[in-house]
Parts: C-alpha cells; structure tokens; sequence
C-alpha cells in the first residue's frame, strides 16, 4: 500500500507539472514552450507521444486477436489489462496530438474536409474509429461495477458481450491500417529521412514492429502491475508471449534487412556516419539481441532476462520511432532538434495521467481475472477497515483523507515550482532579444514623436551623448536616460533632467538674440511683458526672420523602425540617378547593376570609378 | 544584485504567490470535506448555523471583545488587520504590477491614505510586538513562529514604506530586494502556519461549534473497537 | 497554369522582389531573426534573396514557393487546407488548417514556414500572388524587379524562352530548366550558371511526383482493410468450429 502510495505521488507530481506547462503551451503557443523550428516542425510530441504511442499500445489489438480468434485461453488473464492499456495509450495519443496540433480546437475537422490522397487523413480516421472500439472493448469491465447496475447500462452490457468478436475483428483491421500508415506517413519525404529508415515498405516495418512491440509491453506491464498490486507473475504464460515475440522480430529483421540488401543499401551500414552507429544500435537493441536472446526456452522463463529483454525492445522500438519521426530527418547544417523540459514534462504528464487513471482502474474494477488471487485477496479483505460507508456516505478512517492531503501538497508546490521555472518567454510571450546599451551610431539626431501624433522634436542625440559622457563617464552617461534595459522601462523623458526648459538650444541661441538686440532693453521685443518668460509668452521665430524661415514642410516622423542603411541609400541615390538618366538619356544610369557591378569592388575602387565614370556630370563642373 | 532582484521579482514570487493561493484553496477545501464528513457522521443534526454565523461575522467587529481584553490589544490588532489586508490589496504601485503582467486591475487607494495606513500597521505591529514580549500572558502563549511572521511583516511594511519615498538613503533596488524576500517568505509560509486563518476564518467557529459536539476520530476508534472485539472472538 | 521563371544570371541582389512582396502581403518590416532557419524564409518573409559564392563571384538566388504542379504539401494535408488553383499555384485555406504541420515536413523544397510566436498560428508560404494574378496582375516580386531577372507568364512560354536563352547562350547557362522535370515539374523554375541542388534537401529531386510514393501504400489501404478483416473472421470461425468438434467428440467418448 505504501509503495502504491510513493508512486502514485511521483505520477501526481509528473502530471501537475505537465499541468501548467499545459496552461503555457495553449495560452503562449508553441514557439514560446518547444524547440520546434521551420527545419524541425514535428517534435517529441509526435514522435513519442503519437508515434510510440500508438506502437506501445499494440498490446491491446495482439492480446485480443489470441484470445478471442485464436482462442488461446491461456492469455485471457493478460487481457483486460492489455485492453485497458490500450485505451488509455489511444487516449494518451490523442491528448499529446492536441498539444502538438497548432490549432487543437479543429481536431475534429478531419471528419468533414475529406482529402483521401493524404496518409494522416487516413491515420485520423483508424484512430478515432478504434479509440471508439477500444471503449467498447472495455466498457463491460466498468460496467461490471456494483455502482453501474442500472437496467439500461446491464441492457447495453450484454449488447457489449455479444459484440466482442466483430469488435474484436475490427479493431485487427483498424489497427493493422494505421499501425503501418504511421510508417506510410514518412513515404513522401524520400529526401528528408535518411536512406537507412526510408523504404517504400516502411508500413510494413511498422506493422511488424508493433506487434513485436505489444507482445513485449504486455509482459513489460504484467512485471509492474505484479510489482504494484502484488500479484505472482506467471512465468510459462509471459514465456509465451516471448516466444511469440522472438519470432515476430525475426521477421521483423528478416524484413528490415532484406529491403536494405534489395535496394541496396547495405553500404550504408558501415560507412561510419553517426546514421549508421545509431542504426546498428537501434537494430540490435530493439530486435536482434532479444529476438536472438528469446528463442531459447531457458532464458525465456527467466524472469530477469525476460524483463531485461522486453524493456529493450520497448527502449529500441520507441528509439526507432523516434529516429524516423525526429532524429534521421534532414534538417540545415547545424541545427540540431533538442526539445525543451516543457515539451519532456508534457509526454511524462500524459503518460502519468494514464497510469494514474490505470492504477484508479485497477483498484476499483476487476482487472485481473485470476479466480485464485481473487479469492486470496477477497480473504485478506475480509478482516480489514472498511473505507467507504454507503449508506451514510462517510468515508471511514484516515487514509482516504491522508492520501488526498499527501496528492493535494504535492500538487500545490510542484505547480508552484513549475510556473516558477517557466521561461519568460512561456509567461509574456513572444519576445525580442534584449538589446545591450551601446553607443549610438551614425544617429546625431532623433525625430521624436511621444505621442504619435505625427509631429515630432529633433533631438541632438550625439551632442547629448558627448556632454553626458564629459559629466558621468563613458558607459554612465548612456545609463543617464537608458537604464540598461531594464524590462518595461522606457529612457528617461527629456523633462526630468531640461526641467526648466527656458535655456538657449543650439536651435535659438538666446545670449546671441540678447547680445544682438541691446541686452536686457530688449526682452520685450519677444517675451509677453509682465508675464513669466516662458515659451508660451514668447513671440515665434518666424515673426522676425520673415524671409529666413521658409515654409518647412515638417512630415510625419517615420515609422518608428528605423529605416534600413540600404533603404536611405537607394532612396538618396535613386532619383537622382532617375534624373540624370532623362538628362543624358542614358536609360543605364537607374538601373541596379549601374552602381553594384561584378565582381564587388573595394570602397576606394569605387569612389574612384565614381568620381571618372559614373559621375561625368559631377556637381563640380557646376553645369547641371 | 540585478539578477537577485530580477529573481526575486519573478520566478520567486510566481512561486510563493502561488503556494499561498493553492495551499490556502487545498486547506479551505480540506477543511470543507472535513466539515460535510463531520456532520454526515453526527447522528445529532441540529447545528444552531446562523448563531455561528453571528458569532464569526461579531469576530470581525473591533468593539465587540473590547471589555473582555486590554481593549488596546483589540483595537490595535483591528487597526493591524485592516492595514495588513487593504494595503498590499489595494496599493496602486501594486495594482499596476499586477496590471502589467496579467492585465487586470481594479480601484485602489490613494497614496496619502496608503502612507497613512502602512504606518498606522507599522504603529500597531510594533506594538503588538511589544505586548508579546512583554507581557506574561501573551508570551507564554506565543512560539517562535509568532515572533517570526509579526518583525517578517513589518519589515515588509518598513521597506516597502521606505522604497515609495522619492529621497531614501539606502539605494532603492536593496530596499526592493528586502522587501520582496521578506514578503516571499511570508506568502509561502501563509497556508503552513497561523496565517491560514485569512481563509479559514468562515469555518473555524463551523469546526471548532462541530468538533465540540463529535470528536472527528470518533467513527474510527469505533471501528477499532469493533475490530478488537471481531479479533478476540 | 501561370508560372515565375528567374534568371540567375540576371539577378544584381537588389531585394526588391522581398520588398515588393513584404508590402503586398502586408508582411511586418524589419527583419525577425527567431524561429527563422538559414535561409531567410519565415512566417512573415514569403520570398528572400540568397546569397552564393562562385569562384569569388557573387551570385542570387531567390528563394521562394515552387508551385509544384503535383504538390507534396497538397497531397500531405489532411484537411485539403492546400490545394492546387487553375493558376497553378498552391494556396492555403486558413480555415481548414488544423495545425498538424505535415505540409512542412513533406516539402522537398522546405517552403512552408509556421507562426510559431502565436497562440493561434498558421502555416505561411507564397502564394503566387494568387488573387493578383486572378484580377490580372503579376505577383509582386516581379513587379518589383528592376532588372527583369524574374519574370511572370504562362509555364509554357516562359519554358520555351528559357530554352531559348539557354541555346543562344549555352556558355552562360547550365543546360536544363530547374524545375521542368523535377518531382513532377513546377511552376516556379530557373535557369542558372551555378546548379541549384541547396533549394531542395538533398541534390537530385527525381522526376516523380512525391504524392505517387504515397499513393503505391494508400490505394492498398482498402485491400488490406478487407483481406484482414476476412481472414480474422475465417480463423475465428476454422478454429471455434474445430474445437466445438472436439467438444462433440468427447462428449460422445464419455
């Protein structure tokens, strides 16, 4: 009970993590929460959680097959488990498929814009239709419950039953379809897998490997729930399975090797490229060595090797999806696909999730069929604390209340610390890269326009720049206005520092007017008299220099993205050059390759070509 | 120090603020499920609910308790409340943060009136201070922890009132820093200690007026007793 | 079936093509360097300029859309949000995309480009300037272009002057129109002195349109479907028959 306990902590704290980095990937999108790129648009999320899903949850489909058409009795104790797991893994898959989708809520869109030509329409349609038969598949073992036996749900219960076969049959042939249009998915993409995983015959690889797969996930899971819920393992029937796997991964090898010798391709094995290392080590772990291992009898009912064997095969299988989906894809020199801790802690959420839900069925159903160890356990039960008292709805003793307060701590400080180490991007979004203070260049003066009302200051940048740095020091004179970039802080407003703004600019130069117009007699030839001087009292320039203040069409400040070095070039080249073209009547002269010429030529080669070719009609010759 | 404030002004606060406001839900939720098995375990239903409505609500009232205890402790520890819950509540500075981040905001108080606020609590917290340590009664009732969170929350009100003057002689970002931690430190330990009293208010007369009447173990060590007798037979 | 046909040769790097189609698709300016992989394109660059050294010579490429005229993204969707137009150019449906970004992937080319710093995001690539083209214009970029390097026009005309440039001036050129043949041939071609194999993910796209790959697997779907379908049901009925034999057998011995 305790160790029931400790694990279904961890899955509590696995999925509450998964929880808010759920809330970021929806709220801020995938940019802000996974490493996928232009080059990599398909993920952990599809490799692991809907490819491997699916492969892992091949159980279900195989487990059935032996049972009811085969009619191998012996497995039946296995299946229910199997069915269970096989409903929660479709479940899985479909939940991480909502995260990866960019537009999750559109799901369903797949069942009214039919496009047959394309594998994942056909991949959308056997998983939804077998998630559906994998309920019904299920649906009698919950609704075995004391707590269900309503006439109507006992009604549709014994419709279940009666279905069992035909479901059955149809969840072969949808699984045996998608299961292999996984692999078919990739067919397209001849140029991005690498020759190594790529075949035309790539579904039936997969088919092949999921049966392979599910036989050994079965028995994988069989030695965790033994483990959890202290059941005795039953060697001969775990045996079976394994004999059953050893003999799909030889075809499975047979295959796989075949293919690489028809198409030629077995060079490529020991060329020595990192492809190659990764699949020998694939090839040998997911099927050679357990295939190899498990086709002797002794070792099969050996319990560690056993384990040994089908944790590597679910290691190696999951490896190759994983290689196919993500890491044998060609992507641009140097970029490299990692996914990020949000996107592992979303694929162990989903995965505690439905071992979670597993576990809750596993207590409250009648999963394990074996009439001995029920009997064994009804016996044990019998002397202990009842938990629940129906009739008065009360839960008895300690541990329900104990458990929830244990889960809900855990909850409540793992979602703490999650959204604690959630990258800022994850928390406001898209963002820039934070810009370092550096001295302004090439701007001597600013247009500024706070308000965006088009009208704008000019604002001596470099003269403020050079007086600063004489009062504070180089890198404190910027800090002055610009405060290193502290977040959601603008630079200092020219208020703060000019609060009396009365004093003469390099624009009016008060002590010159003062000087020009006979001193302190003069003010009131500007400055309003009797009111404080300010420039709401004073009379505009334009009123004196009549003739020196030409209209100045003042324009809208641009933009507020500086306009790019080229742009300002062409646009103080361009017209000119369109001008000279009529004048001379060389249609040359505006055209690109008139200034950049092949090959690219050094600044002075082309100062001096300018100055003897291009420029014939130099300003200096003072004619045009 | 910049990457401390940095630090301390975000991921840090995401995480305290949010163990307060999980673990204070997950205690009021507990104490709720306690409450309703509690009372379907009572076979005697007949809970007077509005008297103990009445009494929670006259808890709340300053006057109410004034002839009963030294009627300064009364009245300074309402004073005290009033600042601790309207002040980080309503302080526009706060509004304005809590508006840049996620975008919601609401009517807050006046600076003056805020200023005013945070010394009355900074008056009435050091006093209440002060009758803990000095007189008997109060301080063999009080542990380390009530020393702790009262001169905690105070600093938080003393640097926070320093940091929102325009002239302070300490540089604004340490000040910043103290008060940030301080507070940190104060929301995370808000549902492990006392101070889950802010949400349990409403139902600890509820608890107290039920548990008064049965045991909340009692249905166990029945069934303990049961069990006993079922292993000596 | 309209088509853009680009001289490398021709091309001076100006950018104005990029320019052209930043202002007509209403594409942010500036440059946005995240999410965006080496070659400039990305949710809100359709179209860009890249740049190629030949023996010491620079060189132009533009890099956009290739309008394949049996596209691997087309035939990929799953919703049928891109589909082939009687212009010939891919075009995207916002409406029916659910995001799943298999498009992407089966481009050989790697032309389409997702928003990946929006919450609700979509796929991104040239159109062809689609609705310009249907009022009777020319994309964007072409109108754009001052030295006429790219040029817009029927597919048939415009491969016969590439053909015939190529034959007046066989010294400049290699000898073949990029993206004639190619996976079924596309729309968008070049002709060039310098070979074109870094606009695709790996050098020598063979003829075949990509979707017949798809094809071969997906037109076996139905067979496959019912042969297991029919042997389940026969193994199920072989055995179960077998066993009720035995039953019968023994009963009889007993």
């Amino acid at each position: 009970m305790n160790k029931r306990l400790i694990v279904k902590s961890i899955l509590w704290a696995f999925a509450s993590v998964g929880l808010v980095v759920a809330w970021a990937r929806f709220s801020m999108g995938l940019g802000a929460t996974t490493a996928l790129t232009d080059d990599t648009p398909w993920g952990l999320w599809i490799a692991f959680d809907v490819m491997g899903g699916v492969a892992l949850a091949a159980g279900g489909f195989v487990i059935a097959a032996a049972v009811y058409i085969f009619h191998l009795e012996k497995y039946s104790p296995i299946l229910r488990p199997a069915v269970l797991t096989a409903f929660l893994g479709y479940t899985a898959v479909v939940i991480g498929l909502l995260f990866d989708l960019g537009l999750p809520w559109r799901i369903w869109h797949a069942t009214i814009f039919w496009q047959h030509h394309s594998v994942l329409f056909e991949v959308a349609w056997c998983v939804m239709l077998y998630l559906t038969v994998l309920a019904l598949e299920f649906a009698p073992v919950a609704l075995e419950h004391p707590y269900l036996q309503w006439p109507i749900l006992q009604r549709i219960h014994k419709l279940l039953k009666w279905l069992t076969v035909p479901l059955v049959i149809t969840g072969i042939m949808l699984s045996t379809l998608h299961q292999s249009s996984l692999g078919s998915l990739f067919l397209i993409m001849p140029y991005r897998l690498h020759a190594l995983w790529y075949t035309p015959i790539i579904p039936a690889l997969f088919f092949v490997s999921a049966v392979g797969l599910g036989l050994m996930m079965v028995t994988l899971e069989a030695f965790a729930s033994s483990w959890l819920f202290h059941h005795k393992i039953k060697t001969d029937l775990l045996a079976g399975l394994a004999k059953a796997a050893s003999i799909v991964l030889y075809i499975y090898l047979a295959i796989r090797f075949v293919d690489l010798a028809v198409h030629s391709k077995l060079g490529y094995l020991f060329e020595g490229s990192w492809q190659s290392a990764l699949f020998l080590f694939e090839i040998s772990i997911s099927a050679l060595i357990p295939a190899v291992l498990l086709s002797f009898s002794k070792i099969r009912h050996r319990l560690d090797a056993l384990f040994a064997c089908s944790l590597m095969v679910v290691f190696g299988m999951v490896l190759n999806r994983l290689n196919v989906g993500i890491i044998a894809i060609e992507k641009s020199p140097g970029n490299v696909y990692f996914p990020t801790w949000m996107e592992i802690s979303i694929s162990l959420a989903i995965v505690s999730g439905a071992a979670l839900v597993y576990i809750f069925c596993a207590e409250n159903f009648r999963l394990f069929t074996d009439e001995k160890e029920e009997k064994k356990s009804i016996e044990k039960r019998q002397f202990e604390q009842p938990v629940f008292d129906a009739p008065s709805k009360v839960w008895l003793g300690d541990s329900l209340v104990q458990n929830i307060s244990v889960f809900s701590i855990i909850v409540v400080s793992v979602i703490s610390i999650t959204a604690a180490m959630l990258p800022s991007k994850a928390i406001s979004g898209y963002e820039r890269d934070p810009v370092p203070v550096r001295k302004a260049v090439g701007w001597e003066t600013i247009k500024i326009d706070g308000n965006r009302t088009g009208e704008f200051v000019l604002f001596n940048h470099k003269e403020h720049e050079q007086r600063l740095e004489k009062i504070h020091g180089e890198r404190e004179g910027c800090l002055a206005c610009h405060h290193a970039s502290i977040p959601q802080d603008g630079p200092t407003g020219c208020y703060e520092c000019h609060s009396d703004m009365h004093l003469s600019s390099n624009i009016f130069d008060h002590e010159f007017h003062q000087k020009a117009l006979q001193g302190n007699q003069s003010c009131t030839q500007c400055h309003a008299e009797g009111q404080s001087k300010s420039r709401e009292s004073s009379i505009a320039c334009t009123e004196c220099h009549q003739s020196m203040f030409q209209k100045i069409d003042t324009g809208k400040a641009d933009y507020y993205i500086a306009r790019s070095y080229m742009n300002a070039m062409h646009d103080l080249c361009i017209p000119c050059h369109q001008e000279q073209s009529q004048i001379l009547g060389d249609e040359n002269i505006p055209k690109c390759a008139f200034c950049h010429v092949h090959p690219p030529q050094t600044n002075e080669d082309r100062m001096q070509k300018k100055n003897v070719d291009a420029f014939p009609f130099s300003i200096q010759n003072g004619e045009n | 120090m910049p990457d401390l404030y940095e630090l301390a002004r975000g991921p840090l606060f995401r995480l305290s603020f949010l163990i307060m406001a999980l673990g204070l839900l997950r205690l009021f939720l507990l104490s709720l499920f306690g409450i309703v098995q509690m009372v379907r375990r009572a076979r005697d239903k007949n809970n007077s609910y509005g008297k103990i409505l009445l009494t929670t609500a006259s808890w709340m009232l300053p006057v109410h308790r004034l002839h009963r205890h030294i009627p300064l402790i009364s009245f300074s520890s309402f004073l005290f409340h009033a600042g601790v819950i309207v002040v980080p509540l309503f302080l526009l500075d706060h509004i304005y943060l809590w508006q840049a981040s996620i975008g919601i905001a609401w009517p807050g108080i006046s600076r003056s009136v805020a200023d005013v606020l945070t010394l009355l609590t900074l008056i009435t917290g050091t006093l209440l201070l002060g009758f803990r340590i000095f007189s008997r009664s109060i301080r063999q009732n009080s542990g380390f922890v009530d020393y702790f969170l009262l001169i905690v929350l105070l600093l938080i009100f003393a640097t926070g009132y320093i940091a929102s003057r325009p002239y302070n002689p300490i540089p604004y970002q340490t000040v910043m820093l103290i008060h940030l931690l301080s507070a940190e430190v104060f929301l995370v330990l808000t549902p492990f200690t006392k101070i889950a009293h802010c949400i349990l208010f409403p139902l600890i007369r509820l608890t107290s007026e039920l548990a008064w009447k049965f045991p909340p173990d009692a249905g166990r060590n029945v069934t303990i007793q049961v069990h006993g007798e079922v292993k000596s037979i | 079936m309209k088509g853009i046909l680009t001289d490398i040769t021709k091309c001076v790097g100006c950018g104005k093509c990029v320019d052209g189609c930043t202002a007509a698709n209403d594409l942010p300016p500036g440059s946005v360097k995240q999410y965006q992989t080496r070659d400039g394109l990305s949710g809100e660059r359709f179209t860009s300029v890249l740049h190629v050294d030949k023996n010491g010579q620079n060189r132009f490429v533009r890099k956009q859309c290739r309008h394949c005229l049996e596209p691997a993204c087309a035939s990929a969707c799953i919703v049928g949000a891109l589909h082939t137009t009687e212009t010939g150019a891919v075009v995207y449906e916002e409406g029916k995309c659910i995001g799943c970004r298999y498009c992407m992937m089966a481009c050989p080319f790697g032309i389409p480009r997702y928003e990946w710093a929006e919450a609700i995001p979509y796929v991104r690539k040239c159109s062809l300037c689609y609705e310009r083209i249907k009022q009777g214009g020319a994309p964007a970029c072409v109108e754009a272009c001052p030295e006429k390097a790219t040029i817009f026009g029927e597919r048939d005309e415009l491969l016969a002057i590439a053909k015939d440039r190529i034959d007046k001036h066989p010294d400049q050129y290699i000898g073949k129109v990029f993206g004639e043949k190619e996976i079924g041939g596309t729309s968008v071609m070049y002709i060039s002195d310098i070979p074109l194999d870094f606009l695709a993910w790996k050098p020598d796209l063979g003829d075949n349109p990509l979707p017949q790959y798809t094809w071969a697997a997906l037109n076996k779907v139905p067979g496959v479907a019912l042969g297991m379908a029919a042997a389940m049901t026969g193994i199920y009925w072989i055995i179960e028959r077998r066993m009720k034999l035995q039953e019968e057998q023994e009963e009889s011995n007993a």
